[in-house]
């Protein structure tokens, strides 16, 4: 099996970017361990290439310190930083030949002849290029050239990989198949890896931890499962997943008012003095027939989406519009149709409460 | 393997300090180091600052300041403007320089759009060839039109009756030897505008049931408008600013170009020659700042997703193309054959008989074949070093990194030569280079300063060509290059020059047929010792040896097409060797 030297810590402190009046990076401080695989993800322009390119060296932070390991990198430039990258376009050198690339890195560090020849087989092999080495990426399918672009930056054995929408380029099939095969030779090899993404589901699929990102800030840091079931602010629950949202007043407590009537929720109340938004995804919401549950409303529209069906909910009384997603199943029993009547509940565990 | 500790490492922590006071040492040294770094190429692009000063901008600065000198060199404000204002020059020259241009430039643009559109929107046979022959002017000297006029329509012309008593040498001449060296320039820009046309275009016209003459006007004309405004200005500045045509055919008629050679050359008055010439430089700088402006606003129509036009088969369309390219081949073909025709009969119009004795340069005044040769290594000097200095500069500009403003200040350097005429080039030259507190004023009459008056005056082109390959490679190259710790040495050696080849060779052939066409620039440049062969053309022409005069016209136009050849060639060896690499397996 192929060797790796051990991936290397990262810790970015105080890391701020300005391009002149604009604040691209504000505050920037994370610590990533040896052997991670993080995701940086959020809209376009919320920092996250900006922070990467840092992180590389190829943008000079305004101010702000970088670790990787024991050495203070902040001031160095990348070629005397340990990292290998794969961009979006890939770059791949297209006047060479699938193994040039691969040793480009290797012949610049004045490695062996034959120890280059070894370390590309062994790397064409890992990555499943073998039968490719002598043709041009111009020759390869999307796939492989990305393919090629990660076996490049791995040559060298950085401590580091840093991946800026290395899938984005790809259609669903090739992506999600890369998705994992990216994932389980970063696991094999323990190279500590930053993937920059807007794709939620990438970042929740590969990750094992998130950096959601929105206007120069880091919004949260958790695992998948954390940032999904308890996203730290709106922009994350908005941004990662569907959620409905209703203004709300505090009562006390625990305590909100929606509508006429009044919640209990499980979670503590944000400390604010504006009024507090709650929230809840379209799957915790319980659909149940007619008479049973709390909240009674009718169906507006109904969205067939393969496996589950977005259901359109206007709840009387309080004249307020939920989404909700049902199994195609439960929606034969409860006989959903629309303009037809149902009743649902709001369990307390699922609702999320946010500062308005 | 590695382990994964969720939760607890991913720490948000805004209390850690910026930075310690006992980093800080080490962090400043890196910071050296990182500086150098990047210095080094901020140095070499203020090198290459320097060095385009030096040869426009010094230049130029001279001759402004000249033109508000008497001759003893005492500051006389505008005087010298006033003197030439009442002298009547304004009326003659001026205006007339204004409205030549102005109708050239309204015959050009309309026979080049009417031939890119035969060529791009019509399925006629054998556009290749037809191409070939509209884009021939540009191998000739602008003085080769000029004197085939002369032997077509002037007193002993062929064909003199055509003209309804009119007289050749005048506007009539400038005009149409002016609309024949200028329309391969509008043709070219005007084809790169309309070949890249997006079908989805033109088929949503269709399903709109839009007519074919409907569709001309909303699609067609539109996505072409663009080029239009931009061949315009081109060639008005190129027929403003030309002199060998006027000088040829122009007669009596007075132009700026012809004036500021009879102000110098003819009259020895130096700062009114630096009047005319801020007269010449006004037009072309307000056409170079209007394209310009208008060029800031094109976006690209031409999208990844669009899909290229391929025109139906339609037999009328095809007939329409034909009859709109028929003249400007014939005209082209006229023109050349009759400069071919007429250096090759003995003695026009009494002896007919065809004979090599026109080509026995040796025995004429003018320089003979020491002026070909002079010419031929002036070519390949521009060649070779204006080919460096412009990729080394426009390579330093787009792949390194440099501050904003040096870039800034690089591209107008780049760029302003294509505002400034050869002649005001030229004799800017004469002031900057031939002063006697000029350090370097001894490269004065020697074929050195020619070659670097030359590669001035074609540098924005060549310059434009270079960044435009430039910009087209992976952005990221220098980036992946240094994170596998190549330096940008090595990136710009194994990958940029070998994908830029193509357009190396471009601008090679550029600089060198127009280095061996040129004469606006260096009829002030050259001395005894390095005569060239565009200015032979125009020296035995004025001697009134004009048979001799159309053989070496003939004899460079000859050279340039040679190099046009081997510059083919080496394109279709470099294509089929990048073949693989460029196109993949299909």
């Amino acid at each position: 099996m192929i060797q790796h030297t051990q991936g290397s810590r990262l810790e970015v402190r105080g890391v701020n970017k300005f391009f002149g009046e604009f604040c691209a990076l504000k505050d920037i401080n994370l610590t990533i361990e040896p052997g991670e695989l993080v995701c940086f993800l959020g809209p376009s322009g919320c920092g996250k290439t900006t922070l990467l390119r840092i992180i590389a060296g190829l943008e000079q932070q305004s101010c702000g310190t970088l670790r990787q390991g024991d050495v203070d990198i902040s001031q160095k430039p990348p070629r005397d930083r340990d990292f290998g990258i794969v961009f979006q376009s890939y770059a791949l050198f297209p006047n060479m030949t699938v193994t040039d690339n691969v040793a480009y890195g290797l012949r610049s560090i004045g490695m062996p002849k034959a120890r280059v020849r070894d370390r590309v087989d062994e790397l064409l092999a890992v990555v499943g290029l073998e039968d490719h080495a002598r043709k041009y990426p111009a020759q390869l399918s999307g796939g492989q050239q990305q393919r090629v672009a990660l076996a490049r930056a791995l040559a060298p054995s950085p401590g580091l990989l840093l991946l800026d929408e290395p899938l984005s380029a790809l259609d669903a099939k090739v992506r999600h198949h890369l998705r994992s095969e990216i994932r389980s030779l970063q696991k094999q090899l323990g190279v500590t890896t930053i993937m920059v993404t807007h794709d939620q589901e990438e970042a929740l699929a590969m990750a094992d931890r998130v950096v959601v990102m929105n206007n120069g800030v880091i919004e949260q840091v958790g695992t998948p499962l954390d940032i999904y079931q308890q996203p730290a602010s709106a922009f994350v629950a908005s941004f990662i997943g569907a959620m409905n949202f209703f203004d709300s007043a505090p009562v006390n407590g625990q305590r909100v008012r929606l509508g006429n009537r009044e919640l209990d929720l499980v979670r503590p109340l944000p400390a604010t003095p504006d009024g507090i938004r709650l929230a809840i995804r379209p799957e915790d919401v319980h659909l149940l027939p007619q008479g049973d549950g709390e909240w009674e409303g009718q169906v507006q529209a109904m969205d067939y989406l393969g496996a589950f069906i977005r259901t359109h909910v206007r709840l009387h009384g309080v004249e307020l519009d939920l989404v909700v997603d049902v199994d195609p199943r439960s929606a034969r029993q409860l006989e959903l149709r629309v303009g037809g009547a149902v009743c649902l509940n709001l369990p307390s565990d699922a609702l999320h409460c946010f500062a308005a | 393997m590695p382990s994964f500790h969720p939760g607890k490492t991913f720490m948000m922590d805004s209390s850690v300090p910026l930075t310690s006071p006992s980093r800080r040492a080490g962090a400043l040294s890196e910071l050296r180091q990182r500086v150098t770094g990047r210095w080094l190429f901020a140095l070499l692009l203020v090198l290459g600052c320097a060095v385009l000063s030096l040869l426009v901008l010094a230049p130029l600065y001279t001759l402004l300041s000249k033109s508000v000198e008497n001759k003893a060199g005492d500051f006389v404000g505008l005087d010298n403007f006033a003197h030439y204002l009442s002298s009547g020059g304004i009326e003659s020259a001026f205006f007339n320089s204004l409205w030549v241009a102005g109708l050239s430039t309204l015959v050009v643009v309309g026979l080049a759009f009417m031939a890119a559109w035969a060529l791009t929107r019509t399925r006629l046979p054998m556009t290749g060839w037809i191409r070939g022959v509209l884009v021939l002017p540009i191998l000739a000297p602008s003085l080769l039109p000029a004197i085939s006029l002369v032997y077509l329509f002037g007193n002993q012309g062929v064909l003199k009756s055509w003209l309804f008593g009119a007289e050749i040498y005048g506007p009539i001449g400038i005009i149409m030897g002016s609309c024949f060296w200028t329309f391969p320039h509008a043709l070219m820009i005007l084809l790169t505008a309309m070949d890249n046309a997006d079908g989805r275009h033109y088929e949503a016209a269709t399903a709109l049931k839009a007519s074919p003459w409907r569709t001309f006007w909303t699609v067609t004309v539109p996505g072409a408008r663009y080029g239009l405004v931009s061949a315009a200005f081109v060639v008005f500045t190129l027929v403003i600013t030309d002199f060998g045509v006027p000088k040829v055919i122009g007669g009596q008629f007075d132009v700026l170009a012809t004036d500021i050679y009879k102000q110098v050359i003819g009259q020895q008055k130096f700062e009114m020659g630096a009047v005319v010439s801020v007269l010449l430089l006004l037009p072309a700088m307000l056409a170079f700042l209007a394209d310009r402006y208008v060029q800031r606003k094109q976006s690209a129509s031409f999208t990844a997703r669009s899909v290229p036009y391929r025109p139906r088969r339609d037999h009328r369309r095809d007939v329409i193309g034909a009859v709109m390219l028929a003249p400007t081949i014939l005209f082209i073909l006229a023109i050349i054959g009759m400069a071919v025709y007429a250096s090759f009969v003995t003695f026009w119009p009494y002896n007919l008989e065809l004979s090599l004795n026109n080509y026995q340069f040796g025995r004429m005044d003018g320089g003979g074949w020491g002026a070909y040769t002079n010419s031929l290594q002036m070519a390949l000097g521009t060649m070779v070093i204006g080919t460096l200095l412009v990729f080394f500069n426009a390579w330093l500009m787009e792949r390194t990194p440099q501050p904003r403003l040096l870039t800034g200040v690089f591209q107008f350097l780049s760029l302003l030569p294509l505002a400034v005429p050869g002649l005001v080039l030229g004799l800017s030259y004469i002031f900057f280079f031939n002063h006697p507190d000029n350090p370097i004023n001894g490269i004065y009459g020697t074929l050195f300063i020619l070659i670097l008056c030359t590669v001035s005056h074609f540098y924005a082109v060549s310059h434009l060509t270079a960044v435009t390959a430039l910009k087209q490679l992976d952005q990221e190259f220098e980036a992946v290059g240094e994170s596998l710790k190549a330096s940008r040495w090595r990136v710009l050696f194994t990958v940029t020059l070998p994908l830029c080849l193509p357009a190396i060779l471009d601008v090679a052939l550029y600089l060198f047929v127009n280095a061996m066409t040129t004469v606006s620039a260096v009829v002030f440049l050259y001395g005894h010792d390095s005569q060239l062969a565009s200015v032979a053309v125009l020296n035995m022409d004025e001697a009134g040896d004009i048979a001799p005069a159309a053989a070496m016209a003939i004899l460079i136009t000859t050279t340039c097409a040679a190099a046009k050849l081997i510059q083919g060639g080496l394109r279709f060896w470099v294509d089929r060797s990048t073949r693989a690499w460029r196109q993949g397996t299909e």
